[in-house]
């Protein structure tokens, strides 16, 4: 290979990267803690037996599993700015990401509320306790346990798709590493950088994520 | 066969492999011998590379492409590249030369090989009519945008840190057409671009209501082909493909056709200057 490395240049611009590295993971972190609130709520309505109820998450669903995550973040942020509603880039993609990390995550949530017995239901029922109770004491601490490890995949998606908020100007890994390079032109080892940055951000959040379920669901899985 | 016999046969045919790969033609042999040139143009950036009406490759960048590969008797092959793509498509091989308005800074050449300049721009401020950006500075609490990766958003941005002016005011676009489309949406109060593409922007209907504000200060955009680096010899030809372009009036021509008037003396002179 005639291509000749020159590291030094990266390196001098470490700080910048790791800013935009904390961008990333700050956006898709809490992407998915809202993604997980709202895909619960979704995955309790599609179940529900009311069409009025269920047919809205259905729709949800529908749309955020079947459109490429870049259609969405270009459609928050060009979309909606065609109806004169501005989010900035850093709201633009965090609302897309959430919007598919919910559509996702309800289906997976959804799988692992089936896979409790309705007897459970039942049960808690006559003991006393109200709807929510059930959901809260019973049903969801089982739920989550199941569905961890999916849920963890969902997890790495969101920081590797946050990379698409290069498309709206947001200042994260990727759109760093695109204006840093294009300084020197040193483009491959910036984006070979950029990319050991990711797989670290993502071995960190899932090294995170095993320590809080050991934490959560000691005694079993 | 031993392990040493197995060793040496490997080394024997790795050098040997260096030695005919030593001997293998230049880039101006590989594209003559190949008869098409690859030529890379930013087609979002009118009137330099764009789509025509016919969704056809068109502009000043796509006609000097074309001429280039008529000097060198080969058909062009036209690619369509974003800002960010041009060294990625040098490297990988993709292209044999990028006519992308390319600023030649010395930073970049560390990287890439430049040919002669082939134009000057004149990085301008763009915004609503009635916004009353007069001077540069009045840009200081006003919402700007660029295309990511341009060299004039690394001029607005050092403007901006020298003047103290934070980059909370700033929003970086994808391409040259996104940085627009804010504008037309008014995600930004003001974008800037170059002289020539804010021309042909304001001859659309849809930036009727819109001004050509002040020059980005001290600034001239000088722009080279790109190649190779290690391609010496390519890039000498380049160089006097463009002196030619001038010579034989080939320059003025394609200007014509793009800007509508004669190459300004200026231009020309700059060109020299530069050289």
């Amino acid at each position: 290979m005639e291509y000749e490395f020159h590291w030094n240049i990266v390196f001098d611009k470490l700080p910048q990267l790791l800013s935009g590295a904390f961008v990333t993971l700050h956006v898709s972190v809490l992407s998915m803690l809202i993604g997980i609130a709202i895909a619960v709520l979704l995955a309790i309505a599609k179940m529900s037996d009311s069409r009025l109820i269920s047919l809205p998450a259905t729709v949800w669903v529908e749309i955020a599993r079947n459109t490429p995550a870049l259609f969405q973040i270009y459609m928050a942020y060009f979309g909606l700015g065609a109806f004169g509603i501005h989010l900035s880039p850093y709201a633009a993609v965090l609302s897309a990401l959430v919007f598919v990390n919910a559509g996702y995550l309800t289906e997976t949530f959804r799988g692992g509320f089936l896979s409790i017995p309705k007897t459970q239901y039942s049960a808690s029922k006559s003991l006393g306790m109200s709807s929510i109770q059930v959901y809260r004491y019973i049903i969801l601490p089982q739920m989550f346990r199941r569905i961890y490890h999916p849920m963890t995949n969902q997890f790495v998606w969101s920081i590797l798709m946050s990379s698409l908020g290069i498309l709206v100007g947001m200042n994260e890994l990727s759109g760093e590493t695109q204006r840093l390079q294009s300084l020197s032109f040193r483009t491959l080892e910036f984006f070979i950088v950029a990319a050991v940055m990711y797989f670290l951000i993502t071995k960190f959040v899932l090294f995170s994520a095993s320590l809080v379920s050991q934490r959560l669901f000691r005694g079993d899985i | 066969m031993n392990l040493k016999k197995k060793i040496s046969l490997l080394v024997a045919s790795i050098m040997a492999a260096t030695v005919f790969s030593a001997a293998q033609a230049d880039q101006l042999d590989t594209v003559i011998k190949r008869g098409a040139l690859n030529c890379g143009v930013v087609l979002d950036f009118p009137p330099m590379g764009y789509f025509d009406k016919d969704n056809k490759p068109a502009g000043f960048d796509v006609d000097y492409c074309n001429d280039l590969a008529s000097a060198l008797g080969v058909k062009a092959k036209i690619l369509n590249l974003t800002w960010g793509d041009r060294i990625p498509s040098l490297v990988s091989g993709k292209t044999d030369v990028v006519v992308g308005s390319t600023s030649d800074t010395l930073e970049r050449a560390k990287s890439v090989g430049f040919s002669y300049p082939y134009f000057v721009f004149k990085f301008q401020v763009f915004s609503k009519k009635g916004s009353n950006i007069n001077k540069f500075d009045d840009l200081k609490n006003v919402k700007v945008g660029a295309a990511l990766g341009t060299t004039y958003e690394t001029e607005y941005l050092a403007y901006a840190k020298k003047k103290g002016w934070g980059k909370n005011n700033y929003t970086s676009f994808k391409s040259e057409n996104d940085a627009y489309l804010g504008l037309y949406q008014g995600k930004v109060d003001a974008i800037i671009s170059t002289n020539t593409n804010i021309a042909t922007k304001l001859q659309t209907k849809e930036f009727k209501g819109y001004v050509a504000g002040p020059y980005v200060p001290n600034y001239d955009d000088v722009v080279g082909l790109i190649a190779k680096r290690s391609e010496v010899a390519w890039i000498n030809y380049l160089n006097l493909f463009l002196i030619h372009q001038i010579r034989d009036g080939k320059m003025n021509e394609r200007y014509n056709k793009h800007f509508g008037s004669d190459v300004p003396a200026d231009l020309i002179q700059a060109l020299r200057d530069n050289k």
